[in-house]
């Protein structure tokens, strides 16, 4: 009993509990852990988004042709028959379009039918025209680019507008992914950062035991160890706070974007394993703590005698 | 040819030693001294003459401005960090200060220079509360430092100095605030621990223990160093003299 209490003094020669640069620290790192943990949410929910549109996005898309008006029904027939040649042999020549199909007359009728119902001649109306493209898995299309040159091509035509729209929100959570991964690094760089001057503030504060560690013959690793432990244990307990709040948090915004109705925010669902990531924040915090504590002390005494 | 025997033979040895803080002037200059193994010397000076600033050389807390300072025959300039620490794991410091650290009690700063070598507790554990009952001090072993008076805090900074038995061991004023008797106990440990091969500096201001033990005295006056041999004891080398 007693032997184990003298053990734990042995570790704690430089008193770093009472330290003021300790409380800033943990505070810090819970902040910084907090704010750390959202944004992997952030990054992890839009990559698992991603992937699921990216998947319907991929493969396939349809381009509508526009029938012309005109009085003469045979002409506006002929007319935009051209129209759709003309898109046909462009979209074969873009790169990553495997094949080019047009929809026939029978299978449009069919996805027709239903809004128009069975009374209504088709053959009466001006019916736009669909072609089915198929596109190579890992061509990289551009779908802005794309749908302004089919419409260059033909005024008729156009592309769908539901994957323009998906692909410009992929463009967005894109961009939105690099930015939370900068904001990511910048977090990152900040704590380390605050480690590195909250470690030199304390060798300051306890430069007298330190002295005396030193005369008494301790090499510079003995006290780094201990400064390590101690950063390790703030940094710990620090991290453990931050994602405690992180993680009420971060399970109240997606409740509120999975009430969001039409289902594409829902598919940013966070996996087991994004949610064991984020629990394992502190340990990750702790480990990079204790090292940069560990060098910081070792590089700043080597400036000593 | 000569010098090189004495530096490789001396504990301590210097040769043309400037020491300056800062950029103030030269406190110390020119010392040259060579301390043998085994020997025992008075380091005397009036206040301020650099007493204590001549034993942070050897105690390696710091370095001369000039000349060169070897401690246990390794030139304190070209030796690294870890070389350093290993060599002040060989000496013993008394501060005049006493340099304790506030927060731990006794035993444990008793305990500090062989828990740093790596010492089995259990082992520290018997020698430091052996150590303690000699300075007298076995019902403070678990007071915190700070609530100990001056005396009982220089006998625990005898006891964290000795604790490892030193080879070479520095002792600034270390009487200065205990009894007679027990500076005088204290004294006869320095002498004990010299008879074992310890080679012993004490900087002191006491007449009353310099005539008391009959040892050569280091006296530090105007920046320089001298040595002077106690008038009944003849049979010294006249190599550590100063010219
Ligand atoms: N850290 C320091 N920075 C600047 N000057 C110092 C420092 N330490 C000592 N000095 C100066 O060096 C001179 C010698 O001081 P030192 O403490 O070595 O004397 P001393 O002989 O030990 O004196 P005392 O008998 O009073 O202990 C003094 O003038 C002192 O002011
Ligand atoms: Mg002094």
């Amino acid at each position: 009993m007693k032997k184990t209490k003298s053990k734990k003094r042995n570790k704690n020669e430089i008193s770093l509990k009472g330290d003021s640069s300790g409380l800033f620290l943990e505070v810090m790192i819970s902040i910084a852990v907090f704010l750390f943990a959202i944004t992997l949410a952030g990054v992890l929910a839009i990559n698992s988004m991603l992937s699921n549109w990216s998947d319907s996005i991929l493969g396939a898309l349809t381009v509508q042709i526009m029938p012309v008006n005109n009085i003469d029904q045979g002409k506006a027939l002929e007319e935009t028959l051209v129209h759709q040649n003309k898109t046909m042999e462009y979209l074969l020549n873009v790169e990553g379009v495997e094949d080019v199909k047009p929809l026939e007359e029978k299978q449009l009728q069919k996805l027709l039918q239903p809004w128009l119902g069975d009374s209504v001649d088709l053959n009466q109306l001006p019916i736009p025209r669909l072609l089915d493209v198929k596109l190579n898995k890992n061509a990289k299309i551009d779908f802005m680019g794309l749908s302004e040159k089919i419409s260059e091509i033909s005024s008729q035509a156009s592309l769908d507008s539901h994957k323009l729209w998906l692909s410009k929100l992929i463009g967005f959570a894109d961009g939105l992914r690099n930015l939370a991964l900068v904001a990511l690094s910048l977090v990152f760089a900040i704590t380390s950062g605050a480690i590195v001057y909250a470690t030199q503030t304390s060798l300051g504060l306890h430069r007298y035991v330190i002295n005396i560690l030193h005369i008494m013959g301790a090499k510079d690793t003995y006290i780094a160890k201990q400064f390590s432990r101690r950063t390790g244990v703030i940094a710990f307990i620090g991290g453990a706070l931050g994602v405690a709040f992180a993680i009420p948090t971060i399970f109240m915004i997606s409740k509120l974007s999975e009430a969001i109705e039409g289902g594409i925010i829902s598919e940013a669902h966070l996996t087991e394993y994004s949610w064991a990531a984020i629990a394992s924040i502190p340990v990750f915090y702790t480990m990079i703590a204790m090292v940069t504590a560990y060098y910081t002390v070792k590089r700043t005494l080597e400036k000593t005698m | 040819m000569q010098k090189i025997t004495n530096k490789l033979n001396s504990v301590i040895f210097m040769q043309n030693v400037g020491l300056r803080y800062d950029k103030g002037p030269e406190i110390l200059s020119d010392i040259k001294m060579s301390l043998k193994k085994g020997s025992f010397h008075f380091l005397t000076g009036k206040s301020g003459a650099g007493k204590t600033s001549l034993l942070s050389m050897m105690y390696l807390a710091q370095k001369p401005t000039r000349g060169s300072v070897s401690v246990f025959g390794q030139n304190v300039n070209f030796a690294n960090r870890d070389n350093l620490a290993m060599l002040r794991r060989k000496i013993g410091v008394v501060f005049q200060d006493f340099r304790l650290i506030d927060h731990l009690t006794a035993f444990d700063n008793v305990a500090l220079p062989l828990r740093i070598s790596g010492m089995d507790e259990r082992e520290v554990k018997q020698r430091v509360n052996e150590m303690l009952e000699w300075v007298g001090l076995s019902r403070n072993i678990n007071s915190i430092t700070s609530t100990l008076s001056g005396g009982e805090q220089q006998r625990v900074a005898i006891a964290r100095a000795v604790i490892n038995r030193p080879e070479l061991l520095l002792a600034d004023e270390p009487t200065g605030n205990v009894d007679n008797d027990i500076a005088f106990k204290l004294m006869n440990l320095f002498v004990e621990l010299n008879k074992l091969g310890t080679t012993v500096v004490i900087a002191t201001h006491s007449e009353k223990l310099i005539s008391e033990f009959n040892y050569p005295r280091l006296h530090l006056q105007n920046k320089g160093l001298r040595i002077y041999y106690p008038k009944d004891d003849t049979g010294l080398e006249k190599e550590d003299e100063k010219d």
